[in-house]
């Protein structure tokens, strides 16, 4: 326990080294920060300006350049809505609700395009939505200025996410390697009544409905009311988007591994 | 005119004004407008009102200084966005403080805590007043300036003691407290330290006092005062390592904890103002003021106001030493204060009054050259 004699001045200590030492600390600190300030004046300088190079060398370990350190970074999205088909996987795999699909221009009246609109006060960057995105459309860029004035302001509708993907920043390549995808459709056929809804909605039309013969009704036995259809998925195609799964009336479409 | 001074500046412009005013009046009226008198009291408001006008300014610029250097000494930049490398800062932070609403705690007590802040400020005002700034630049040569200055100076812990115990606060109050009991640790070193320098030049008068430095300036002979004189001038100004009036850390904001908007602007001028009167007083105590040594080339002490350039250069670096202090040291306790002041600071100063005695003796001391004339 410190007793009030321990804070008093030793006897053999200099006490104008008390004063002395701190000092000079000080002034190593000033002059080293005249010179060179570790302050990036920020909305005047960046750390991605060629300036500070070096200083992302030192924070990172890594080497500075395209694909290394700054190119991975997950800022805003950018939205190709040319190449969007509308699966919902960005929707379904975010993991704050944060994705709407909404109707954009150009599909038909009968079966609306739908692109993401992502509220940024909710986003959590996670990047899970690009990772989830068959065609790539929808990828993170480096921008990380989104602050505005008003909450309404955040959710970047579609056309917006679009106008990002036109400024041609750089995107984040995580998602250019994406693994192969082993699972497939599977179809239960006694269930099936051949009613079309998966290859109507299918985004990638990868469904075809081929003829089932119909079989032979035996005396006493009734046939199932149905029509004579079946789904045959092209796994080249599908982008595994569980669309077809969901519209299934009468849940015969499954995930599995096609022997 | 050959050289401007602060009395041709303030009444050429009275004459100037009161002139243009008599042309365009009939004569009677012109009569009375032009008299003598008339202009120079005309003058003397103008005076007063450029000599505010320039404390002020001062005092917002050396904020500034403040901000910026301390801003270096923690790896920062200081204020960078308002006004250029952010000088017009303070000006946005007061007009912030001066939009708010004064709020006056409920179990007050008004008079003390409404004029406790105007004290403090008109009574920081006042010291620079007595002070000299360079040739012709001061408001009359009052043959103890130095001592009206000090005496004045001193008078602060009154009033911070009193709107302190006025707010009602217990923190307020423990910050008066601190300060009125600060007062008896720097008094006396402080005074003691100024007896050598007036030993030395022989005179209460700062102009004097400047005058007298013209072979070599005090800080080196007297070195062992202008360390004293520092010291007690930090607890003085209640800034770090003597700040304990107003320690953040222990008292919510000391003895102005309780005063909000331009009451808190008021002391925060007044701290500042009396830490720039604090800054000119060493420079004309110990770093000759305006003059400058014989060595530097005339042009750099001919040119128009040369005398206040170097005049304010120099309080501006010895401000910056006081920002230097503030960052490096720790603010010290009541008992460490009190016994760095009366054990040490006491001692120190005594030995200066007698190294000014001893060289008022030799009167020639190497290398800095013989005292020029001794008024004793």
């Amino acid at each position: 326990m410190a007793t009030p004699e321990a804070n008093e001045e030793k006897p053999g200590e200099n006490s104008i080294l008390w004063v002395a030492r701190p000092m000079a600390t000080a002034a190593r600190q000033f002059t080293k920060s005249l010179f060179r300030p570790s302050t990036i004046v920020y909305p005047y300088e960046r750390l991605e300006d060629p300036k500070f190079r070096d200083r992302l060398e030192v924070a990172s370990g890594k080497p500075f350049g395209v694909g290394e350190v700054w190119d991975n970074y997950r800022g805003v999205h950018a939205l190709n809505i040319a190449t969007c088909i509308s699966c919902n996987l960005c929707a379904f795999s975010c993991p704050d609700i944060c994705i709407d699909m909404v109707t954009v221009a150009g599909g038909d009246p009968k079966h609306p395009k739908k692109c993401p609109q992502i509220d940024y006060g909710k986003c959590s960057y996670c990047g899970f939505c690009s990772d989830a995105c068959p065609e790539g459309c929808l990828t993170m860029t480096t921008r990380y200025e989104l602050s505005t004035p008003k909450r309404s302001e955040m959710v970047y509708s579609p056309e917006k996410l679009y106008q990002v993907f036109r400024s041609k920043l750089p995107m984040n390549p995580i998602r250019l390697a994406r693994p192969a995808n082993e699972d497939a459709i599977l179809l239960d056929p006694p269930l099936c009544i051949g009613c079309n809804a998966c290859a109507r909605d299918c985004p990638t039309n990868c469904i075809t409905m081929l003829d089932v013969p119909k079989p032979e009704a035996k005396p006493g036995e009734k046939l199932p009311r149905r029509i004579w259809k079946e789904p045959v998925v092209n796994d080249s195609d599908c982008v595994r988007c569980g669309t077809c799964i969901s519209v299934c009336p009468k849940e015969c479409l499954f995930w599995g591994t096609r022997k | 005119m050959s050289t401007i001074t602060l009395y041709s500046v303030a009444y050429g412009l009275a004459s100037l004004l009161l002139g243009a005013l008599g042309s365009i009046l009939p004569g009677a009226a012109r009569a009375a407008v032009t008299n003598v008198d008339v202009v120079t009291g005309l003058g003397v408001l103008i005076f007063a009102a450029i000599l505010l006008a320039a404390s002020m300014l001062n005092t917002i610029v050396l904020i500034w200084w403040e901000r910026k250097l301390l801003g270096r000494f923690m790896d920062r930049r200081g204020a960078m966005h308002v006004g250029y490398a952010g000088l017009l800062q303070n000006f946005a932070d007061g007009f912030k403080l001066f939009r708010k609403d004064t709020v006056k705690p409920r179990e007050a007590d008004a008079l003390g805590f409404f004029t406790g802040p105007a004290a403090y400020m008109v009574t920081s005002m006042i010291i620079f007043g007595v002070l000299p700034i360079s040739t012709g630049w001061n408001s009359g040569a009052l043959p103890l300036s130095l001592l009206l200055a000090l005496a004045i100076f001193s008078f602060a812990p009154l009033f911070i003691f009193v709107s302190a115990w006025s707010s009602n606060n217990k923190y307020s109050l423990m910050g008066g407290m601190r300060s009125a009991a600060q007062m008896i640790a720097y008094e006396v070193p402080l005074l003691l330290a100024v007896v050598a320098v007036v030993i030395v030049s022989g005179s209460f008068s700062l102009t004097t006092i400047v005058y007298e430095q013209q072979n070599y300036w005090y800080w080196g002979p007297l070195f062992v005062a202008l360390i004293v004189f520092v010291a007690a001038m930090l607890a003085e100004m209640e800034r770090i390592p003597f700040d304990l009036p107003e320690a953040e850390a222990e008292l919510v904001e000391g003895w102005n904890t309780e005063y909000g908007g331009m009451l808190f602007a008021f002391f925060m001028l007044a701290d500042y103002l009396r830490a720039l009167v604090g800054s000119i007083l060493v420079v004309l105590l110990f770093l000759g003021g305006w003059t400058m040594p014989s060595w530097v080339p005339s042009a750099a002490t001919s040119f128009p106001l040369a005398g206040i350039f170097w005049f304010m250069l120099k309080t501006y670096l010895v401000f910056g030493v006081f920002v230097w202090i503030r960052a490096s040291l720790p603010r010290v306790r009541t008992d460490q204060l009190l016994r760095v002041g009366w054990n040490r600071m006491i001692p120190l100063s005594l030995l200066a009054v007698f190294l000014a005695a001893v060289l008022v003796t030799v009167k020639c001391v190497w290398p800095f050259g013989c005292v020029p004339s001794m008024g004793v």
